[in-house]
């Protein structure tokens, strides 16, 4: 599975032109890709619950809400409803496709890029976007703005996407940078950027400034937590993801990590935010029911983070079972009654013998 | 005695859109594996490659891949051909192939080049360029019979079959050579 999450789109965007990009991406070997919008300038305040404009061209991504048609669990898609109305299905285009035409296009996510200037005045807004799109990226345009993304922002974005053609004015630090990785954030190299076609003196420009910048880049990071994307704006800024790697290793990023860096890492991205959206509060997700109390053994593609959330789940358990005392204490158990009433509800759906794994145990 | 150790890239050219003056819609197995119109000659390929990589490594770069780099086939009815070039500069060549966007005519069409395969002998390239080209015309012809889904042709051409990896394990792909005993390809 190779990743793309950055396809370059904007309101103006012909469909016609934007199917071609899709396919072409598709014929590359690219599976999931993400329609990018990016808004630049102020946030806007102004319509409260975020409306998405990104048409949802293919079913979602199997790792978000509404897109678990492939995993095919009855019970666990009715007790996933609850969740599911309250997420991010409303889009204001209708334009979305059955998904059996959609086997010559990638699974498609809808991204939103936000331009970072000043970071008082984005902060409050963030949470919202995040809940409208399935990734959110900030792209800090001076230092204390991409200080600011990396280490201090309330949930972490998903990815810190740096305009790398432009000159940076600031160093990128180490300890910065991998803070903002231990975060669960991911930085973005977006190669078509450099492709930018002409021998005019900004477009040599903006090519050294990209080599530079994806050198301190790697440098910073040590080419850990980077992940490759397009952001092409027609069909002819893809390229083979072969290719792809190659360029990267002649600018420093062995080729191994840079294999990494178009699969393992932009899905640990796409599952992360999957499960961030789809389970209670980002924590708490049903893996699957046991019917009848048995447990059944199927692993899935995707699923790997969830059995390690479910995990973690069971260790909270266990903690409040020993009846410590504590406000922390009182929050997690809040949540886990609300659990069990979710749990419940779908269990009741599922001819009462749907409860969820973590309970049957 | 020492030989001189070479890479072989074999390098599809694809297209993403029809040639000006062409209406209608195609299959697009045929759209991105038009052949190539217009006097492409080896030289001209040359030409392009030599003057990208002077544009992105500068003389240092064009001086390195001067002597050593030749085309070794090329074919426009498939939109493909064989580059051949010292194994410690390749990623040189690899790296200006994939800065350009159009080609190298006077007029050029956009196309993007992608290299499909690596290899340390003109052997496995010429074979592997055949199976290329036997995969496109089964794939070609399942799409004219109006097969509803991609065909196994379709998926094994583009896609390396299931395995969607073997797309980039063309990155290291030199073990198939039994002369290469040492100094296996390092980056760079």
């Amino acid at each position: 599975m190779l990743y793309d999450l950055n396809i370059a789109w904007s309101p103006t965007t012909p469909s016609s032109e934007l199917e071609c990009t899709l396919k072409f991406a598709k014929t590359l070997g690219y599976d999931v890709v993400a329609l990018n919008q990016t808004i630049t300038g102020n946030i806007p305040t102004q319509p409260h619950p975020i409306s998405n404009p990104i048409p949802q061209i293919t079913s979602p991504h199997p790792s978000f809400p509404g897109g678990g048609s492939s995993l095919a669990t009855n019970s666990t898609t009715t007790a996933r409803t609850p969740t599911a109305t309250t997420t991010n299905l409303s889009t204001t285009a209708s334009s979305a496709v059955p998904p059996t035409t959609s086997s010559s296009l990638p699974t498609v996510l809808r991204r939103v890029t936000l331009t970072v200037t000043d970071p008082s005045t984005t902060n409050y807004r963030l949470a919202d976007f995040a809940r409208s799109y399935d990734l959110l990226a900030l792209r800090p345009t001076n230092d204390k703005a991409f200080s600011w993304a990396c280490l201090s922002t309330t949930e972490p974005p998903a990815i810190i996407s740096l305009d790398l053609t432009q000159f940076l004015g600031f160093h990128i630090h180490h300890r910065t940078a991998m803070a903002a990785v231990h975060r669960g954030t991911r930085f973005e190299i977006c190669y078509s950027q450099a492709f930018a076609s002409g021998s005019s003196v900004d477009a040599q420009r903006a090519r050294s400034n990209f080599i530079g910048n994806v050198l301190g880049l790697l440098r910073a990071t040590k080419g850990r937590g980077i992940i490759v994307s397009s952001e092409a704006r027609s069909a002819l800024g893809l390229r083979g993801p072969a290719d792809v790697v190659n360029l990267l290793a002649v600018w420093g990023l062995g080729p191994e990590k840079g294999t990494e860096a178009l699969g393992t890492g932009p899905r640990a991205v796409v599952v992360n935010e999957g499960v961030k959206r789809r389970g209670f509060r980002g924590v708490v997700d049903i893996v699957q029911t046991a019917p009848g109390g048995k447990v059944r053994n199927e692993e899935e593609e995707g699923k790997e983070g969830e059995t390690k959330l479910s995990k973690k789940q069971k260790k909270l358990q266990q903690k409040q079972q020993q009846g410590q005392k504590g406000q922390q204490q009182q929050g997690q158990g809040q949540g886990q009654g609300q659990k069990r009433k979710n749990g419940e509800g779908g269990g009741g759906g599922a001819d009462g013998g749907g409860q969820q794994k973590k309970q049957a145990k | 005695m020492v030989r001189l150790k070479d890479r072989y890239l074999l390098v599809n050219i694809v297209y993403t859109d029809l040639p000006p003056g062409q209406k209608g819609s195609v299959p697009d197995v045929l759209l991105y594996n038009q052949p190539t119109i217009g006097e492409l000659r080896p030289q001209t390929i040359l030409k392009g490659i030599r003057s990208q990589v002077n544009a992105l490594f500068g003389d240092c770069g064009s001086g390195s891949v001067e002597r050593s780099l030749q085309v070794k086939y090329l074919s426009t009815a498939t939109s493909t051909f064989i580059l051949r070039i010292s194994r410690a500069h390749y990623r040189l060549v690899w790296a200006a192939l994939t800065f350009m966007d159009r080609l190298p005519l006077k007029d050029g069409r956009p196309c993007i080049f992608r290299v499909v395969r690596v290899s340390g002998t003109i052997r496995k390239v010429e074979e592997e360029a055949i199976r290329r080209a036997k995969l496109l015309v089964l794939a070609a012809k399942d799409e004219m019979a109006g097969k509803a889904s991609p065909s196994d042709a379709l998926n094994a051409l583009f896609r390396g079959g299931k395995d969607s990896a073997r797309n980039l394990a063309l990155v290291n792909d030199d073990h198939d050579d039994a002369e290469m005993d040492e100094g296996e390809v390092s980056d760079g």
